[in-house]
């Protein structure tokens, strides 16, 4: 193609104006490339100082003075206590509470106010959640401090806004014609919702509240403040007794002054992250395998 | 463990109920239509009347039964011994509450020894009387549910609205968590307020809590400039260029199959948990930017400072930025983008001049609602940041925040009155209305900025 009719400096403003193109996409890829060098740079770390921490006593041992000595079933049955605790009541409470935003309430200001504070409460700093818990459950209600209990039951406070907002939202895909043919054969309006709209909208539940657990598992500041630092060197009992949590091990181990504790610190926070990458990877493998296109 | 076995008893019973009247509501079916409601509805109303007032009544009675044991114990002679102090008693009756519960605990008082048997016997007492009273509730209601068991009784209209309470009551629940909330920062708040002027902690410059109450010890100034320095100005400086262009690229330049491999991976970022940011910052980044301070010729840095805490904040968020950045990038009509293409602007020329002017509020709203988030975050700077409270705009010094001293004020052992744990509460209650005032700010825009383009 001739280009005749190009000047000189036509070419040579073209020619800066793709460089400055080039240039502008460069910077873009090197944000992400930058961005993903972090996370790999953090993950070697973490790699490379706690891998050789991991072995079976550690896995099976509880807190101890000696670096040696220290392992995390203690912390992670604590974990597991919490979580369990958490599951139990925001996860009833959640749906339930899903359902009747999206299927039952009235359009009026008191069903605003709900969802106002739903929508609020979901990006409310955890720390606050701690200082209610710490003001409301221990210093109030007087339940066992450093407890699994009253640590669920803080958690469980910040992981329902996350499962009321992925439940209303899986619940509103179900399509309205699965309600209209259960109403025209005679359901009732609760028995439409329960025995067709819920079982339809689960899949999205539970991913919902998958990916809410793994954030309240990795959770460590509401939990500071209910006094979960207890030094646990017996993997708690039941969930009224006193206990830790993993990340709060991680937490407990980092200020210890012993080096041997940087390797323990280290392999704890692989074992932290393998179990968030196990639950996200199940609430994915949930979504694509039980995801509808109505 | 008799109120466990009690728990157990009511719900084998509701069980059990469910099962009668279902059975004699099928006696009673003669046929379709004979029936108001089906035998199942007839289970359920059944069982609501066993397990509800009895769990009810469960629920309350272990409420108050630590109060009924203690004073039953403090009406026997043996209360006698307790020291006079009311701070000494109760902690003699917490040992012996912990004994109680696990006999092998250690304790520092001999006088708890005394008190736990005393207290075991009362306490099995009282949970006997506790777990007849709720059988009976139990047993009772039963038996109202039974003799409503009839062919015209309405048993599925009434089992449905005792489930829309349910429902009710359910969503009342984060209600009641944001009044909880409000409500108790607010009254530890003013608690603390009748210690301290409001104006000295307001705007005080030095903060150096002590149990003895001095209104010039508690200016909260250094740590809310602490907060925004690392949160607000440090990690945006991360975070906003490294947030906005990975979204541009992803967005603009990106072929769809790397954006949905990179996209997740990106994502990763925002669920790594805060403790371990922190403990990278501690353990790798804080020496770094401490061997570049002193590079740059800082006389004798500190380990813990804004930048490293700052920086590895920002690298939290920028996942965050992103997606709020991608998502106001999509509003933009695709009009705009097409007409600057065909005046011959190149790619990067429209997105400059075209799509980010456009996209603007969202993308402020977006950056708010990731500043909110950054000043609430507490294990990152508890870790990495330091406990010094100044007024500083050197990066490379130790500095405080907002959480960072909620929590150092509440993980000691004080006394829970003191001005100096009620501080803590103080601090709660303005980095609480500080993010609600971002949030709402925040999602009121993005409203507007999507109805500016339907």
């Amino acid at each position: 193609m001739s280009d005749n009719w190009q000047s000189d400096a036509m070419r040579r403003r073209l020619a800066k104006r793709h460089a400055a193109e080039r240039r502008f996409r460069a910077v873009g890829l090197a944000a992400i490339v930058v961005s993903l060098l972090f996370l790999a740079f953090l993950l070697f770390t973490m790699a490379w100082n706690g891998l050789g921490g991991l072995s079976l006593s550690f896995l099976t041992g509880s807190d101890s003075t000696n670096p040696a000595m220290a392992g995390i079933w203690g912390a992670l049955k604590g974990s597991l206590l919490t979580m369990a605790v958490t599951l139990a009541l925001s996860f009833p409470m959640g749906v339930l509470a899903a359902i009747y935003l999206e299927e039952f309430a009235p359009k009026n200001r008191w069903t605003e106010w709900v969802e106002v504070s739903i929508n609020n409460l979901a990006a409310v700093p955890s720390i606050i959640f701690g200082l209610l818990g710490l003001a409301v459950f221990i210093n109030t209600l007087h339940l066992p401090r450093s407890s699994p209990l009253v640590g669920g039951m803080t958690l469980a406070l910040m992981t329902l806004p996350v499962i009321v907002i992925s439940g209303r939202n899986a619940i509103k895909a179900v399509p309205p014609s699965i309600r209209d043919a259960a109403l025209a054969v005679g359901a009732s309006p609760v028995q439409t919702v329960f025995h067709h709209v819920l079982p339809l909208a689960l899949p999205g539940i539970l991913t919902g509240t998958i990916i809410g657990m793994a954030r309240s598992l990795g959770e460590t500041a509401p939990l500071l403040m209910i006094g979960m630092r207890a030094f646990v060197s017996t993997p708690p009992g039941g969930v009224t007794d006193p206990s830790s949590v993993l990340p709060m091990q991680i937490f407990l181990w980092s200020d210890e002054i012993d080096p041997g504790f940087v390797q323990n610190t280290s392999a704890a926070i692989i074992v932290l992250l393998a179990s968030l990458l196990a639950m996200n990877g199940l609430a994915i493998y949930l979504r694509n395998k039980f995801e509808t296109r109505w | 463990m008799t109120s466990n076995i009690v728990l157990a008893a009511i719900l084998a019973l509701g069980l059990a109920g469910w099962f009668a009247a279902r059975a004699k509501a099928r006696l009673l079916d003669s046929g379709r239509g004979s029936l108001h409601s089906l035998p199942s509805h007839h289970g359920w109303y059944m069982a609501l009347w066993v397990v509800g007032p009895a769990l009810l009544a469960w629920v309350a009675w272990q409420a108050i039964m630590p109060g009924l044991v203690e004073s039953a114990v403090l009406a026997q002679p043996i209360a006698a011994r307790l020291p006079a102090m009311a701070i000494d008693r109760h902690a003699v009756l917490a040992e012996a509450w912990m004994l109680v519960r696990d006999p092998g605990a250690g304790v520092f008082n001999p006088l708890a020894r005394e008190f736990a048997e005393p207290l075991r016997d009362a306490q099995s007492r009282y949970a006997l009387i506790g777990g007849a009273l709720a059988l009976m509730l139990a047993f009772a209601g039963g038996a109202y549910g039974y003799t409503r068991v009839h062919a015209g009784f309405p048993a599925r209209t009434k089992t449905e609205r005792a489930v829309m309470l349910a429902l009710l009551f359910a969503s009342l629940i984060a209600v009641l968590t944001t009044a909880g909330i409000i409500i108790s920062l607010l009254y530890e708040t003013g608690l603390f307020f009748s210690h301290i002027s409001p104006v000295d902690f307001l705007t005080g410059l030095h903060w150096a809590p002590k149990d003895p109450a001095v209104g010039e010890d508690f200016g909260a100034v250094p740590l809310f400039w602490g907060t925004i320095f690392i949160g607000a100005i440090i990690a945006m400086i991360v975070a906003i260029p490294l947030g906005l262009m990975s979204a541009i690229y992803l967005t603009q330049y990106a072929s769809a199959a790397m954006r949905k491999v990179l996209k997740p991976v990106l994502e990763i970022l925002a669920g790594i948990p805060t403790v371990v940011y922190g403990y990278f910052a501690a353990l790798t980044v804080a020496p770094m930017v401490r061997d570049l301070a002193l590079l740059l010729g800082k006389e004798n840095p500190s380990t813990e400072s804004a930048l490293a805490a700052g920086l590895v904040m920002g690298v939290m968020i920028i996942p965050f930025v992103s997606s709020m950045a991608d998502d106001a990038l999509a509003a933009v009509p695709q009009a705009m983008r097409d007409g600057s293409l065909a005046m011959g602007a190149t790619e990067s020329e429209t997105i400059k001049r075209v799509l980010v002017p456009a996209a603007l509020p969202g993308i402020v709203a977006g950056v708010m609602l990731a500043v909110s988030r950054a000043i609430g975050e507490t294990m990152i700077v508890v870790m990495a940041a330091g406990a010094a409270a100044r007024l500083s705009i050197d990066p490379f010094d130790s500095m405080t925040t907002v959480t960072y001293q909620i929590v150092q004020l509440l993980t000691g052992d004080q006394e829970f009155d003191s001005p100096k744990t009620l501080s803590a509460f103080a601090l709660g209650l303005v980095l609480f209305v500080i993010t609600l005032i971002l949030n709402i700010v925040a999602l009121r825009v993005v409203k507007r900025f999507r109805e500016a383009y339907e």
